[in-house]
């Protein structure tokens, strides 16, 4: 009864813009979209290993300013910016990951915060990246690869195209061990630990796939809107998170709070 | 000297920081909860602060207990609507409750006040002292020094009353208080209000210099963070010497390196003592 | 379905087609678009400029010959089109470049409108003025600041404001001519607030500066939503600059300023870069203790009789309030879209773009004091300026350009010290 729901929700989504038809509700089904990529990358470290990471914005944000500054220093079409933002969030994930995941749950949550707040100030003052004015992408486009399409249609599918590649993973990830794994450290870290579950690195790899997805979606953002300041990346990513407490470790739950995550 | 005006100055707003961090560190170390929404109930003393003056035209005395009063019974409210169930929740509930109410009492003073800076109106005290070369205005000064006072009154609260042995005694171990005839429940809900009053009389001194709109919040719930974490959760000694270091340590950055990079130094720092020194200076590892 | 019902199905189609094919009415409504922060931290200043928007949209579609000197005031209309009125769609942005692309295509693609205006912060016009190329619809920029908005090459936006470099340009300007009357400007202390605007208008300042060999002591950027500012404060202090120059919102400005007379720092001059220093509650809030601070607005009221007084009369009537600087400069904006509209004598996209690239409107056809409205080949105003004031008593007077002074310069400033 589950696969009816799902297939029913692909269908909508699949047809959505042709019922709404016109760039306004276009327009809503790709900031939908958006938000529902960004829930679902969160939920990875957030819902399924229970380390609640409230400053997301970071990964978010390195993907929404590379593939920009590719633009705007070597004139590059900003999709090739996308891979490098993505090695970058990597590595942040990495460097936060490292020291805080062996303190107990709510440090590693703080040190989120802390860590945004402190790249999004640092991003305000540093010119490279346009400090308070932010970065512009091309306004007409060169050629298709600048993907700076005047409908909304195009995005529109592109981005449900990496919606389905995110809960994809997620739902391989529940099947597989890692997931299993994660459950189990979100259940009872210690207890976990005491089976012999690499709960760090677990953690860590948790993180890292999250910070993945949610810097495409930074970049899916940036490419769309052709414009990115440190003020922008805090807006969208913040509504998120609420949407997530009505989710646990289940697809369709995820599926639902992204619903939410529109309103 | 300039430099010593500097230290002054950081010091009077470090002591209203160790003020409402105390009330953090207290629920931290009773309940091992973060409050995401710390930093809102300074941001409604403010506002509290600004009703007193316009609606009755009382002074600092006044809108100091009125701030103390109100936040103390939002406190209670808070733990008995909201906290006192998802204490037995997972993680991600609890962490998520509190962020949501911040969002809550932000958006809802966002809705009545709007999101104006508003300032108190001149008050009685005003006018700046001259102490031997050092300027330092009145209210600023009556501020840091009721700040400190408070703090310590709340420490000695805890340690020399029996109400304080209590809350102690719950934080300790809860069933073993239970076991001596406590109720956990009553004493943390005791505790929420202390901490939302102490954190509204902190809004409340500081709403007499500066001015805020209700988006202050953010900012005061973080350095709250950082405070209780140098002080080290559940110490509120350590909640003062915290404060007092950060409001030291952020006047200086930004008078030697820069008014953008204060919050950089401080943030940095916070992040380094989560990696060196989680328990910070005072706290129970 | 029933004989009966089939032919009234009929009758009511044939109607409705024969109502359909009756030709339209002459002057269809000529529709503009406006972008502006309705809601959220700039809601203020959205609605200021919306008000004025309107009052310019019934300068337009009514009779005021008294106002004889502004083009299209006397007649009915745009007399170019036939008397056509002009439609105006105001959506609210937020303050959010995101939801102002999605706005500006939704103005386009569904509210087709024929030309847009906004959109007050930087964000918001960059990625709204994307849109407008994108489609090759005008977009005229009335108020927003960040050099790059006409810096990109399009040509389907204009700006009729100044932007950072006028300001800074007018501040050297200036300088040079206090240095003239043997008043010492050696070095200058620059403090902005560190979002676009204060960035934009402080990197502009020291730019031109450097050009007019004028030494800047220091810059303090600083964060508009600061607490406390007394270290900035001290770093001035300690410096000693001749003139500070603040690039600040309404709460900062009134910070700095308690500040400065707490910490009993006073420096020879102030300027205030609008925004915070034009604020209604700034002059409550200090002009006892920030007498002579000195301010640019490109806006006078004027005497009683002018245009300009009248136009301020309409406004007030309408909002209970003087206009402020950057409501005038948008409704300045929407008059000159409705004038190169009107010249254009169609809402054809590209006959409005090419009306409105040889605009050339002469100081007295302007309700602000501009040198003239006339776009260079980026779509920037080339003659856009403004005036400085200074604060006496509980007014602002205009003191700068000499020729346009109503009032004397006082200098030093008197601060708290009168």
């Amino acid at each position: 009864m589950k696969w009816g729901v799902l297939v029913g929700l692909a269908l909508a989504l699949l047809f959505y813009p042709f019922i709404f038809t016109g760039p306004f509700y276009w327009d809503i089904g790709v900031t939908f979209l958006l938000a529902a990529i960004s829930a679902s990358a969160w939920n990875i470290v957030g819902g399924y290993a229970g380390q609640v990471s409230v400053g997301h914005s970071m990964f978010f944000g390195i993907g929404a300013y590379v593939p920009l500054l590719f633009y705007q220093l070597w004139r590059l079409p900003p999709v090739l910016g996308a891979p490098a933002a993505i090695a970058v969030a990597l590595l942040l994930a990495a460097a936060i990951g490292m020291p805080t995941f062996r303190l107990r749950g709510h440090y590693f949550s703080m040190a989120t915060i802390a860590i945004a707040e402190l790249i999004r100030i640092f991003v305000g003052t540093w010119d490279l990246v346009g400090a308070a004015i932010g970065l512009q992408g091309p306004a007409v486009g060169r050629a298709w690869w600048d993907l700076t399409f005047r409908s909304e249609l195009p995005y529109y599918y592109i981005f449900l195209g990496v919606l389905v590649v995110v809960l994809g993973t997620t739902f391989a990830v529940t099947r597989s061990r890692f997931g299993f794994y994660l459950r189990a450290i979100k259940a009872d870290e210690r207890a976990a630990r005491s089976l012999g579950v690499p709960v760090r690195a677990m953690k860590l790899k948790a993180l890292m796939l999250s910070g993945f997805f949610t810097s495409i979606a930074g970049s899916l953002y940036s490419i769309k809107t052709g414009f990115i300041d440190p003020e922008s990346g805090n807006i969208k990513t913040l509504k998120v998170y609420p949407a997530i407490a009505a989710s646990n470790a289940s697809e369709t739950n995820v599926a639902l709070a992204q619903g939410g995550g529109l309103a | 000297m300039l430099l010593l005006q500097v230290i002054v100055g950081g010091l009077l707003l470090g002591a209203i920081y160790a003020l409402f961090s105390s009330g953090l560190t207290l629920i931290w170390g009773m309940m091992n909860f973060i409050n995401f929404a710390h930093g809102e109930f300074v941001m409604l003393g403010m506002y509290v602060a600004l009703l007193v003056v316009i609606w009755l035209g009382g002074g600092p005395a006044a809108f100091g207990f009125a701030a103390a009063f109100a936040l103390f019974m939002l406190g209670i409210a808070v733990y008995l609507s909201l906290i006192r169930h998802v204490m037995r929740g997972p993680m991600l509930a609890q962490i998520l409750s509190t962020f949501g109410l911040a969002l809550l009492l932000r958006y809802t003073a966002f809705w009545i006040f709007s999101a104006n800076f508003v300032s108190l109106p001149q008050s009685a005290l005003s006018g700046t002292l001259n102490v031997a070369g050092i300027l330092m205005p009145v209210p600023q000064l009556v501020a840091g020094l009721a700040a400190i006072v408070l703090t310590i009154a709340l420490h000695l609260l805890l340690t020399c009353t029996t109400v304080g042995s209590q809350l102690l005694a719950v934080a300790e171990d809860r069933s073993a208080a239970m076991l001596m005839g406590i109720r956990p429940d009553r004493m943390q809900a005791l505790a929420w209000g202390l901490a939302a009053a102490s954190a509204g009389i902190a809004g409340a001194l500081m709403a007499m210099s500066y001015p805020w709109s209700p988006s202050v919040g953010e900012t005061f719930g973080l350095t709250a963070f950082v405070v209780v974490t140098l002080g080290g959760f559940g110490s509120v000694p350590g909640a003062l010497y915290a404060g007092l270091i950060i409001g030291l340590i952020q006047a200086l950055s930004a008078y030697l390196l820069g008014p953008i990079y204060k919050d950089i130094v401080v943030y940095a720092l916070f992040a380094a003592l989560l990696w060196l020194r989680p328990q910070g200076l005072m706290g129970k590892a | 379905m029933s004989k009966v019902s089939a032919s009234g199905l009929f009758t009511i189609s044939v109607v409705a087609a024969l109502l359909g094919a009756l030709p339209a009415p002459a002057a269809e409504p000529v529709k503009i678009g406006i972008l502006l922060p309705l809601t959220g931290n700039a809601a203020a200043a959205g609605q200021a400029s919306k008000a004025a928007e309107e009052i310019g949209a019934e300068i337009v579609n009514g009779k005021h010959p008294e106002l004889a000197n502004l083009p299209l005031a006397a007649s009915e209309g745009l007399p170019g089109l036939g008397g056509a009125k002009l439609d105006l769609v105001f959506v609210d942005h937020q303050g959010n470049p995101s939801l102002a692309q999605q706005l500006a295509t939704r103005l386009i693609t569904q509210d087709k409108v024929h030309a847009l205006l906004g959109a007050y912060q930087s964000s918001c016009s960059f990625t709204a003025t994307a849109v407008a190329e994108r489609y090759g619809i005008p977009f005229l920029v009335g108020d927003s600041a960040a050099l790059n908005i006409t810096g990109r090459g399009f040509k389907w936006v204009f700006r009729s404001t100044p932007i950072a470099s006028d300001y800074a340009a007018t501040y050297m300007r200036f300088f040079d001519d206090m240095k003239k009357q043997g008043r010492r400007i050696a070095a200058i202390a620059v403090v902005n607030e560190n979002t676009d605007y204060g960035t934009s208008v402080a990197d502009s300042i020291e730019a031109e500066a450097k050009r007019s060999n004028v030494a800047v002591a220091i810059r303090i950027p600083y964060s508009a939503s600061s607490t406390d500012v007394s270290a900035q404060v001290l770093q001035l202090k300690e410096k000693q600059p001749d003139v500070v120059i603040f690039i600040s919102y309404t709460s900062d400005s009134i910070l700095y300023m308690k500040s400065m007379k707490n910490l009993d720092y006073l420096p020879p001059m102030v300027i205030g870069d609008d925004t915070g220093f034009s604020d209604p509650s700034f002059i409550p809030a200090v002009s006892d203790i920030a007498q002579g601070a000195m301010n640019r607005s490109a806006w006078d009221i004027g005497k009683p009789g002018s245009t300009t007084y009248k136009i301020n009369e309409m406004y007030k009537a309408k909002t209970g309030r003087d206009l402020d600087d950057t409501s005038g400069r948008n409704m300045q904006g929407f008059l000159a879209l409705a004038e190169a509209i009107n010249r254009a004598g169609s809402t054809d996209p590209e006959k409005i773009r090419l009306a409105l690239s040889k605009t050339d409107l002469k100081p007295e056809q302007l309700m602000m004091g501009y040198n003239g409205l006339k776009f260079d080949d980026t779509g920037q105003n080339i003659l856009a300026s403004t005036y400085l004031i200074q604060l006496k008593d509980k007014q602002y007077q205009l003191v700068w350009p000499a020729n346009a002074a109503a009032a004397k310069l006082d200098w030093p400033m008197a601060g708290w010290k009168h």
